[in-house]
């Protein structure tokens, strides 16, 4: 299955492991520390790849409005930065993506982030209307890039609850970067938002196990040591595509 | 019935800067509306005449200049994305059951400078794809982006060869080579050694790929009697050098400018298909 220089796998197919939080933060410490993969590098990958899921998701021509519009809201942490990265490439996919970035971080990486994004004539939204029929009918779909596995539990503190509240009343579909905001990684939040679409990264988490919407596994650039040694057994990519849909 | 124009013109605050809060009504509207609809018609308009711009080396300097200072991106990003494009360029020229030889083996010779560190990114793609490439790459640059691609290859167990095998080993072993050398900001002599290892490239008759400038070629003029590579992988937008490749596949690379600097220089650039990373030229 994997394209290994040592043995050959066995023929009968592993199931996809889902992911708890130590694990996530395991692969990502060591693919910084061990295998010197760089930050900015890791969410330009991810980001990418995220948007060729949403284009798989939502193709151009399947989109209901007349303008192919859509809303990227951004958390504060790396989920936000790969929002703003993936808000980048679909603009590169001719979608016109808005973002939604109320609280920046400091770091300078995600602050280079916002500039190619500005740069790119990608509109920012000063505040997030409450009313959600504005959301509904100015976008065909949102990306919620607000909390992801690494943040500890801020979905009760402003501005995310607020945001959380609107994006859970919003008609249109949304689509959640690897962890539907506001869920905890080993398992589904019973009152969270509720995503048509999960863009998985890397691999899938615990949480998203028994997801019922469109699943998708996104970015291919992890090393096999660490593919066989976390016992990941991802599916294979056709050809040279970053996205399968699960 | 509100569509996003409307959104806009309610007062929301919309600016490309997002820096201070600014509430416009009319005005921003219309600033809204024509942010997307100007680009999509300019590129329709360029796409049929067709006429992208060959660059010459002080405008290809420029324009990586302002990616990197106006723009803001950073060295590992534009590399992760032109490496992706190498790589995925060559799978579409050489796909991995159209090989003669098996295992997949390919050579990356990479160069001093960021051309050489496109390669490592593409020799490490090139092994997620199924490829087993191998990379010679000789005079390694202290910088720490370097290390780091190198350290990724190395952990992804691409082996690093000691030294340049000869044309017929290179032959024997090999289903192609990708050329990672020299970019676009080479000029002068070649040092060793590359002289040497350009030689080798001259004799051998597997098919060479080279990244955004055959290596050793005058970016502006090209080179009657340098190496001809088979495989052309324009990054950004192609250079003057081009004119003269001969080669079977050109391919455009480096899905990453964005709209603004691709108007100010007049690149012209095709459409890529879909989500594509790599647009074929010829």
């Amino acid at each position: 299955m994997n394209h290994s220089s040592n043995e050959k796998e066995p023929e009968t197919i592993e199931p996809l492991r889902y992911l708890s939080k130590t694990e996530v933060a395991t692969i990502e410490m060591e693919l910084l520390r061990d295998y010197r993969f760089g930050q900015q590098q890791l969410i330009e990958i991810w980001g990418h790849a995220c948007a060729i899921a949403v284009t798989k998701a939502f193709p151009l021509s399947s989109l209901s409005k007349k303008q192919p519009t859509l809303l990227v809201v951004c958390g504060p942490e790396q989920n936000g930065s790969i929002g703003l990265v993936c808000a980048r490439h679909l603009r590169m996919f001719e979608y016109e993506p808005t973002i939604f970035y109320p609280k920046r971080s400091p770091q300078s990486m995600h602050q280079d982030f916002t500039v190619q994004c500005e740069k790119m004539d990608i509109p920012f939204l000063s505040y997030l209307p409450t009313e959600v029929q504005l959301l509904n009918d100015a976008y065909n779909l949102v990306i919620d890039a607000v909390l992801g596995p690494e943040t500890e539990h801020k979905e009760d503190k402003e501005p995310y609850a607020g945001m959380l509240v609107t994006l859970k009343q919003v008609k249109i579909p949304i689509v959640s970067v690897d962890v539907p905001s506001g869920w905890d990684v080993d398992e589904p939040a019973k009152d969270g938002i509720n995503p048509e679409v999960l863009i998985s990264l890397t691999a899938p988490k615990k949480c998203a196990t028994g997801f019922s919407g469109n699943h998708f596994l996104a970015g291919r650039f992890l090393p096999y040591d660490i593919q066989k040694k976390f016992e990941l057994n991802l599916p294979e990519f056709p050809g040279t595509e970053c996205v399968i849909e699960l | 019935m509100l569509g996003v124009r409307a959104l806009f013109g309610i007062g929301l605050l919309v600016t490309s800067r997002g820096g201070s809060v600014l509430t416009h009504t009319g005005a921003c509207a219309r600033i809204a509306s024509n942010i997307y609809s100007k680009d999509l018609t300019h590129r329709q308009v360029c796409t049929m005449a067709n006429t992208i711009k060959y660059l010459g080396q002080e405008e290809a300097q420029h324009i990586d200049e302002e990616l990197f200072n106006e723009y803001s991106f950073s060295v590992d990003q534009l590399m992760e994305l032109a490496g992706l494009s190498c790589a995925t360029a060559v799978s579409k020229g050489y796909p991995l059951q159209s090989l003669l030889k098996s295992p997949p083996r390919v050579l990356v010779i990479c160069g001093p400078g960021n051309n050489g560190g496109d390669g490592l990114v593409c020799a490490r793609h090139l092994k997620l794809f199924g490829y087993e490439p191998s990379v010679l790459y000789p005079k390694r640059p202290s910088k720490q982006l370097f290390q780091n691609l190198t350290t990724q290859c190395e952990k992804m167990d691409i082996s690093f060869l000691t030294e340049m095998p000869e044309a017929d080993v290179i032959d024997e072993v090999y289903n192609f080579v990708v050329d990672a050398i020299f970019g676009f900001s080479f000029k002068g002599a070649v040092r060793e050694p590359f002289g040497d290892i350009l030689s080798q490239l001259k004799k051998i008759s597997v098919p060479v790929a080279s990244v955004d400038i055959p290596s050793g070629w005058d970016v502006e003029n090209g080179c009657p009697d340098g190496i001809q590579p088979d495989m052309l992988i324009s990054l950004t937008a192609p250079k003057k050098a081009a004119h003269h490749f001969k080669g079977r596949y050109h391919f455009l690379g480096g899905r990453f400018v964005p709209p603004a600097l691709e108007q100010k220089y007049q690149l012209n650039l095709p459409q890529y298909p879909g989500t594509d990373c790599v647009y074929q030229l010829n």
